[in-house]
């Protein structure tokens, strides 16, 4: 990877494992990637490879047990100051800290990530009241400092009552002021998602709304206090087609206007096309390929990139005609180490079932792991035993 | 396809829809054997049969325990001589009460009352409500609704005031505390075997019987009925401690005959000697009571969990 | 409103189910014979006895009999309380207050506890608080209530002496008025602070007792549901917006809990009314249960069918209250179903 200082969030080696009765499921499998301020990562696979663990791990939401991270950091940037944060090692009030204001999620399914028994309203004054106490009361003519409860010493201590305090301040109306301001801030970044009429979406439960609505306010929700990162677990895979590319285009439109970069978890490769700037393939915990989208998806190297470009249907496919990879995804339970798609692979040799592949830096900012790049010699075995090999110097052009 | 041609085919399909059917049960039992072996393994479930085995075995062997009274064995023998003794007594291994009555002897008598009660109560109800609540959702229309406004209707008084209500009527005695409790009981079982019946029957096996033009009642005995038991066998076996909880409260309201060796009539026989620190007659009947009702409790709630997928694993 | 509608519908059903509850009154009352006996004596002639049917209306069929009874029913004659000597309309009141306040007050001690308990259980799956909230609700529904309250009188009542029997200290109760009916209530109105520590120290065996087996309900229904939401993908999307996991789990994961339990106290408030027969009687405390145990002792017919009547009125009540309690809490429920 490039050696830089302009990134944003840069996962390093992450292993998350699951203990269960049958084993240890290592679901993600040192794992490493970056995403660059403003830019879009599309991180790509089929269910089950890990890339919703890893999107809760950059978050710190992995049920630990089952789950456990194995190893490595998810360390996040910030932009203005420099300073670097590890969320899996940081405390957890930092980690809070960090959640919901820098970092936000979209969930796939809007209608299951909302709560069945508040208002939108109320959901989203939760984010300000945790992240944005203080401005919002100063909108309202209150001094933070001194606040409306409490008599603490320290101001520090009085701002950390305050946020708690804050929702049920608000609930019980004690300051119209506050309860106007919060209203204010709700309705405009819920106007802000093209949501028609934010003061009856405000007031109304989730149910009483449509799918394409809830997931507006989903992101209406994410993006409330402006984060650096966004991540969206397959933003639109629950939602009609129709209202598909209205939420992508949504989504698309926000980050141009608001400078953030986004995570995008997809099994959709035509997805990856119109909206990222890189890709990452995930197969079976690892990633098995990352580079430029545009550049990936016109000469994928990696068999299983290849296999899956091929499986899209295209017009002018003869009907009948689809590809599909043989076989089926590994089970992860305590799994050999080998490369996992050795079993589906065309091009599967000796070595290929004795050694995991590393991921080999490429010209034009590639990677891709797959012993077909690697040399015999530098993994140590026989030159009969590796894949056809292929020099690094072809995939450029 | 003519009116006469439906036997026909039901005819020619005969021997696969069988084949199927022979199938699907053998799946059931083998199911039925893994959430046995399941349910054993909860240790809280094995200490419940244990204990089950246990007052099976001493209702079973009273008379070799003890020397049954004559002419009435379920009246304590009365040791005139030592009345109101505490546990360890010559004789008197857990005390007599202020009569005289050996209260171990109670206990394990009463351990036939107790199993006499459930059984008849759980088993009489059980029938009644499968075949009411069955009748409702197979035939469904209007007698669905009134069998279930009448289920409502029971459902709205309180299960102990109502047997309560029917056994003072009926004056009292512990046959009419049977009596009285087996006419409240059916109702749940009704609701609950309804219920399960309508689901059964929205699956497709249901309706590809039906398809096959086999009649009401074979999809009923063969298909319907054996797929909705399970909710019923995990209700009657916590029901089997229930209703002795229940019968001994009616007894110890007074709604037994005097001097049974009932274990809430035991309990309220020992009450009045509370006050005066004469704990072990109230505590030792009471304390039967509540294993026997903790047993099938520990039981039936290891089967609610092994027979339920959503709580698999938790 | 759809939650309006649900309530109308609800509350019209609620007297066609009373109608049922009152013809099974009626048909015990007839089931032992022509309650004739009542009124009539030994040494009366069968022309006296005919006398007293047709005046009672007794010789009318049966339909038409039941008809009188309902209508004197709506009226308010419940008939005449042998055990109380005196109509059962004059007692009944008193005593459903007190068997009221009894029930409310293990009823808090019940949701209380048993939501606390369950919560506790249910976040903390399959570690040891779970195991013995499990373990604990078991027992609990398996402990006789009337042999529970005669045990904790051994060391409350005879050893420490901390709690009296009965409702009230007499005199202190007749020095205060009694405009609800509730001693608690009236002696906080009364501000009066030897009353309110007196009709604390009253009720509180009682209620914990009978509020003990009712608890075991909540818990296993609270840590289940609990379970289950703690698993939903809201709770995680309140954690991604940073919420402490104390106000994740109280505001998210504990109020959706809660809703599939408000169903489960509006049952278990039938365990309480049941349950306040036996624990009325041990702790004598005078209401609905102390007065049919006495009715059933001396076969006091009109006693016990008030009081069955009353009590199921009382439950059905409690029931639709919580119905509607649940239909406010959660909005997706299809009404009526």
């Amino acid at each position: 990877m490039m050696n830089s200082d302009d990134w944003l969030l840069r996962v390093e080696d992450l292993s998350v494992h699951f203990r269960t009765p049958r084993g240890v499921v290592q679901a993600v499998d040192h794992v490493s990637f970056e995403v660059k301020p403003k830019e879009t990562l599309a991180l790509v696979g089929e269910t089950g490879c890990g890339k919703s663990v890893t999107a809760r791990s950059i978050m710190k939401l992995v049920p630990e047990p089952p789950g456990e991270y194995a190893s490595g950091a998810v360390l996040l940037r910030n932009l203005k100051t420099g300073a670097v944060t590890d969320m899996l090692s940081a405390p957890m009030d930092q980690v809070r800290a960090t959640r919901g204001d820098r970092i936000a999620m979209i969930f796939q399914d809007p209608g299951k990530a909302l709560n069945p028994s508040l208002t939108i309203g109320r959901q989203l004054a939760e984010v300000f009241g945790e992240h944005r106490a203080a401005m919002l009361l100063t909108q309202a003519g209150i001094d933070p400092e001194k606040g409306p409860i409490g008599s603490g010493s320290i101001a520090s201590q009085r701002a950390g009552v305050l946020r708690r305090n804050f929702f049920h301040l608000t609930r019980r109306g004690h300051s119209r002021a506050i309860r106007a301001a919060v209203d204010d801030a709700v309705m405009s970044a819920l106007s802000d998602t093209g949501i028609p009429n934010p003061r009856k979406v405000m007031s109304s439960y989730p149910h009483e709304l449509s799918g394409g609505m809830k997931q507006r306010v989903m992101i209406a929700q994410a993006l409330a206090c402006d984060p650096d990162l966004l991540i969206a677990d397959e933003p639109t895979t629950a939602l009609d087609v129709t209202i598909q590319a209205r939420i992508l285009d949504l989504i698309n439109d926000m980050q141009q206007r608001r400078g953030t970069a986004i995570l995008y978890i997809t099994h959709d490769l035509s997805l990856v096309r119109q909206f990222a700037d890189r890709l990452a393939v995930m197969y079976a915990g690892r990633i098995v390929e990352s580079g430029p989208a545009l550049e990936v998806l016109k000469s994928p190297q990696h068999p299983y990139t290849q296999g899956l470009l091929a499986a899209i249907p295209r017009a002018g496919t003869p009907r009948g005609k689809l590809a599909a990879i043989a076989g089926s995804v590994p089970q992860l339970i305590d799994p050999p180490a080998q490369c996992h798609f050795s079993s589906r692979c065309t091009w599967c040799a000796e070595a290929c079932t004795s050694h995991i592949p590393k991921l080999i830096h490429m010209p034009g900012d590639r990677d891709v792991a797959c012993l077909r790049f690697e040399q015999a010699d530098s993994i140590g075995v026989d030159p009969s035993d590796m894949p056809s090999h292929v020099a690094s110097a072809e995939v450029v052009s | 396809m003519t009116m006469t041609s439906i036997p026909q085919s039901a005819a020619s399909n005969e021997p696969r829809k069988d084949r199927l059917r022979t199938r699907a049960s053998s799946v059931r039992w083998a199911r039925r054997r893994e959430v046995l072996r399941e349910v054993m393994r909860n240790p809280l479930t094995v200490v419940g049969v244990v204990i089950i085995t246990l007052f099976l075995l001493m209702a079973i062997t009273a008379p070799l325990l003890t020397e049954a009274n004559q002419p009435d064995p379920y009246q304590s023998p009365r040791d005139w001589a030592n009345i109101d003794v505490g546990p360890g007594v010559e004789g008197h291994v857990l005390g007599t009460d202020s009569t005289g009555g050996d209260v171990l002897y109670g206990i394990i008598w009463g351990s036939r009352l107790s199993l006499q009660l459930s059984l008849t109560v759980v088993i009489s109800t059980l029938i009644i409500g499968t075949i009411v609540g069955s009748v409702a959702a197979m035939r469904g229309g209007r007698l669905d609704n009134f069998l279930m406004r009448i289920v409502d209707v029971f459902l709205a008084i309180p299960e102990l005031i109502f047997a309560l209500a029917i056994a003072a009527v009926l004056g009292p005695s512990f046959r009419n505390i049977i009596l009285a409790l087996a006419v409240v009981f059916w109702v749940k079982y009704a609701r609950i075997i309804r219920g399960e019946i309508i689901r059964v029957k929205q699956t497709d096996y249901v309706a590809a019987a039906r398809v096959v033009g086999d009649s009401t009642w074979n999809i009923y005995r063969k298909d319907v009925l054996p797929n909705a038991v399970t909710p019923l066998v995990v209700q009657a076996t916590l029901d089997m401690g229930n209703v002795v909880l229940i019968g001994a409260a009616l007894s110890y309201i007074g709604l037994a005959q005097a001097g049974l060796t009932e274990w809430g009539a035991m309990v309220s026989a020992g009450q009045s000697g509370i006050l005066a620190g004469q704990w072990w007659v109230s505590t030792f009947a009471g304390v039967a009571i509540l294993l026997w009702a903790l047993a099938f409790n520990l039981v039936g709630d290891g089967l609610r969990d092994a027979l339920d997928p959503k709580t698999e694993g938790r | 409103m759809q939650v309006k509608q649900y309530l109308i519908r609800r509350l019209a059903l609620l007297p066609l189910i009373m109608l049922g509850v009152s013809v099974i009154v009626f048909t015990l009352t007839r089931f032992t014979g022509s309650p004739v006996g009542i009124y009539a004596t030994p040494n009366m002639t069968p022309d006296e006895v005919a006398a007293l049917e047709e005046r009672y209306g007794l010789d009318e069929p049966i339909p038409v009999q039941y008809a009188y009874w309902l209508g004197g029913l709506l009226r308010g004659d419940l008939g005449w309380s042998g055990v109380s000597v005196a109509p059962v309309t004059d007692v009944i009141g008193l005593k459903m207050a007190a068997t009221l306040e009894l029930a409310l007050f293990a009823a808090l001690v019940a949701i209380i506890g048993g939501i606390a308990l369950g919560t506790i259980a249910g976040v903390r799956r399959n570690k040891a608080p779970d195991h013995a909230a499990r373990f604990f609700s078991i027992l609990g529904a398996s402990t006789p209530t009337f042999w529970f309250g005669l045990l904790l009188l051994i060391p409350f009542y005879l050893w420490l002496d901390w709690f009296p029997l009965g409702r009230s200290t007499p005199e202190i109760f007749d020095s205060i008025g009694h405009p609800t009916g509730l001693y608690t209530v009236d002696a906080a109105i009364s501000l009066n602070p030897t009353a309110i520590w007196d009709s604390i120290r009253h009720i509180i065996l009682p209620a914990v007792v009978l509020g003990f087996g009712s608890m075991a309900i909540i818990v296993r229904m609270m840590r289940s549901s609990m379970v289950e939401t703690m698993s939903e993908e809201y709770v995680d999307a309140a954690r991604a917006k940073g919420l402490p996991e104390k106000l994740v789990i109280k505001r998210h994961a504990r109020r959706n809990a809660l809703v599939p339990t408000a169903t489960v106290i509006g049952l278990s408030f039938g365990f309480l009314l049941q349950g306040a027969v036996a624990v009325e009687l041990i702790f004598r405390w005078p209401g609905l249960g102390q007065w049919v145990t006495g009715a059933i002792l001396s076969g006091d017919q009109a006693t016990i069918m008030a009081y069955v009547l009353v009590t199921s009125l009382i439950f059905m009540l409690v029931n639709l209250a919580v119905d509607i309690a649940y239909a406010y809490l959660d909005r997706r429920v299809v009404l009526g179903s």
